[in-house]
């Protein structure tokens, strides 16, 4: 009987018993949902906050407004301006407003006299979101100031310029779908989560849980060649593995479906060639992943433990894609031949918009490929050598 | 045929095995009796090929494990230390799977199962999964999946542990069958009763090493003793692990 006769009769067996493992179904079935649906989310979050902040202006609440009516008449050029809460500090702190501007009594005596009068901005800087508010006071303050100083200047005799050696001109050219750019930067993250954990449940099973049911002594009992036996278990977590992949790139296909242009004022676009494309580059390592698990499974003590280890080994190839949503400097080009790395540094790009460069490809996929098969030839040795049944055997 | 030749095995600093031999004969029973932690099941996981041993060596019907274990091992029907099953399965796909991995397929393979189901008394157990089969029936799935292939020898890592007295009398009916059918079987046990019910020939074994060879007759006139108990006693030398 020959070697690949008997590898399909365990892969065969693997999947019908797969197949019939609810666990791993649901998790199969419903995860990859899960990081599209983040996307629509955050999507429809972030076009509703763009959208306020263009309609209404930034808004501003100033305490003491009637010690700096100028100053006040000035803010209003740049921004709404509302009554503070009783309590500036605690408002913000609690996140009720994103900014308070404090003008105290003295305010007009220190102005007069020409000493630096006093103003507090108060603000909560580990909130990400009052940033934008807490810019537009900080610029709007500054610029009075700077008004007034020129003022006492002339007054002075002395031309403003003379204080300005730089000139700068600040151009902000993000635009909505360049944020939501950043946003689809995830899509990697979510498909290398997606492949972990399809055939997380499977790897576990057809190791340290065949191990822990005693079912592993009677199937190395019998004559079959121990490499196909474990390619064939690696076999079976790579197919829930790459279906779930596939259904995450087809749950991404659908966001646009979900998420109106004309709602977020932009449109979001994969085309059907796009998803093929990160799908069959993401194959190698979806062969991959699944070696790693069973190698990593089949050491494990128990299937307890197994699970521990595989959640912990999904992080590392997973991590490098979440930071890439941070990243925009251009990487250099070495990083495409670090398998899960490369695939997700070229799946970001197809992401943008940005055409497949295909030398990078093939380094990533040739690399991915070599790794795999290293994987795989690591696992059949394991198994050839009696373990994970014997670990001295 | 069964044969072991000077096999030694360690685990770590335990001398698990030390330099065993003996040899099992087609068409009889033969018991390899010893206590609890003598070897048994070190010697047997080596005969059917998931242990190599560090030093001599096992064939069935002359085939070297270490040279050639699939061939040797499709020859070897294996009732296991550990018999654990799939829950996932009915006890059918238990057969028809480990028939399939020893090259049976289509309707030999099926008929050959439906023969077996018949022949264990299983058929209204036949296509339920495993999960919450009690103990009688795991052994009777274990039987059926170690024996689908017709092998020319049978070797049982004691097959009647956690049985009840029915079962036990079918598991031995069984083993007398194989033996009218001129199988080679070889199963341990550490139960006396069981041994000398059922065995043509006896291998005792101890720390590692054979201590006694032959008829439970010759067992007992080896030692001069009157029961195969005393025998046995006498021959391992001390009664610690016995049942």
């Amino acid at each position: 009987m020959s070697w690949i006769a008997h590898f399909w009769i365990v892969l065969a067996k693997e999947l019908r018993e797969g197949l019939r493992d609810r666990k791993a179904l649901v998790t199969a079935l419903f995860f990859p949902v899960l990081g599209p649906l983040l996307v629509v989310v955050m999507l429809f979050l972030a076009s509703d906050s763009t959208r306020q902040a263009d309609e209404k202006g930034v808004e501003i609440p100033v305490a003491g407004r009637e010690n700096a009516p100028n100053l006040v008449a000035a803010l209003e050029q740049g921004a709404r301006i509302v009554p503070a809460p009783a309590d500036p500090v605690e408002a913000v702190r609690r996140g009720d407003v994103p900014v308070v501007i404090v003008i105290p009594p003295d305010f007009g005596e220190k102005l007069r006299a020409g000493d630096p009068a006093p103003v507090r901005l108060v603000v909560d800087e580990s909130r990400h979101q009052s940033r934008p508010a807490a810019t537009t006071a900080e610029r709007l303050l500054g610029a009075w100031s700077h008004q007034v100083a020129a003022q006492r200047l002339v007054v002075r005799g002395i031309h403003p310029v003379v204080v300005e050696p730089l000139a700068v001109e600040r151009e902000d050219v993000s635009t909505p779908a360049s944020r939501a750019a950043m946003l689809l930067a995830t899509i990697p993250f979510f498909l290398v989560m997606a492949m972990f954990t399809g055939a997380m449940p499977i790897a576990i099973d057809v190791t340290a849980g065949e191990r822990e049911r005693q079912s592993l002594e009677p199937l190395f009992a019998a004559p079959v060649p121990r490499s196909a036996l474990v390619l064939a278990k690696v076999g079976a977590a790579a197919a829930f593995g790459t279906v779930t992949l596939a259904e995450t790139l087809v749950g991404f296909g659908a966001v646009p479906l979900a998420v109106p242009a004309t709602r977020i004022g932009f449109s979001v676009q994969f085309d059907p060639a796009m998803l093929v494309t990160s799908f069959l580059l993401c194959l190698p390592i979806v062969l991959l992943a699944a070696a790693l698990m069973v190698v990593f499974a089949a050491r494990a003590r128990s299937f307890r433990a197994a699970q521990t280890s595989l959640s912990l080994l999904m992080l590392a190839p997973s991590l490098p894609g979440m930071a890439l949503a941070f990243l925009s400097a251009r990487p250099p080009p070495g990083l495409y031949a670090v398998p899960f790395l490369g695939q997700q540094m070229i799946v970001n790009e197809l992401v943008r918009g940005m055409p497949l460069v295909h030398s990078q490809a093939m380094l990533a996929t040739g690399s991915a490929m070599a790794a795999a098969a290293l994987a795989c030839a690591f696992a059949a040795r394991t198994f050839e050598r009696g373990q994970p049944l014997f670990d001295d055997a | 045929m069964i044969r072991l030749d000077s096999v030694a095995k360690a685990f770590g600093k335990v001398r698990a095995l030390d330099g065993i031999s003996f040899e099992v004969p087609d068409g009889q029973i033969t018991g390899l009796l010893g206590p609890n932690g003598a070897g048994k099941t070190t010697a047997l996981r080596i005969v059917y090929g998931v242990l190599r041993p560090d030093s001599g060596s096992a064939t069935v019907d002359g085939i070297d494990l270490a040279g050639d274990r699939l061939s040797a091992q499709r020859r070897l029907g294996v009732f296991p230390h550990a018999q654990g099953l799939y829950s996932r399965l009915t006890a059918r796909e238990h057969v028809l799977y480990f028939g399939s991995m020893h090259g049976l397929s289509g309707e030999p393979l099926r008929s050959r199962a439906d023969q077996l189901i018949r022949a264990l008394a299983m058929e209204e157990i036949a296509d339920r999964r495993t999960e919450g089969f009690s103990q009688g029936q795991r052994v009777k799935v274990a039987l059926a999946r170690a024996l689908v292939h017709d092998p020319r020898n049978v070797v049982l890592d004691e097959p009647t542990n956690g049985l009840d007295v029915a079962a036990t009398r079918q598991v031995r009916t069984l083993l007398r069958q194989l033996r009218e059918q001129g199988r080679c079987i070889l199963f341990s046990s550490h139960v006396m009763q069981e041994v000398s019910a059922l065995c043509d020939r006896v291998v005792v074994i101890a720390r590692g090493r054979v201590v006694a060879e032959g008829t439970p007759e010759d067992l007992r006139r080896q030692t001069g003793r009157e029961s195969l108990e005393d025998a046995f006693v006498a021959a391992i030398g001390s009664e610690e692990g016995l049942a």
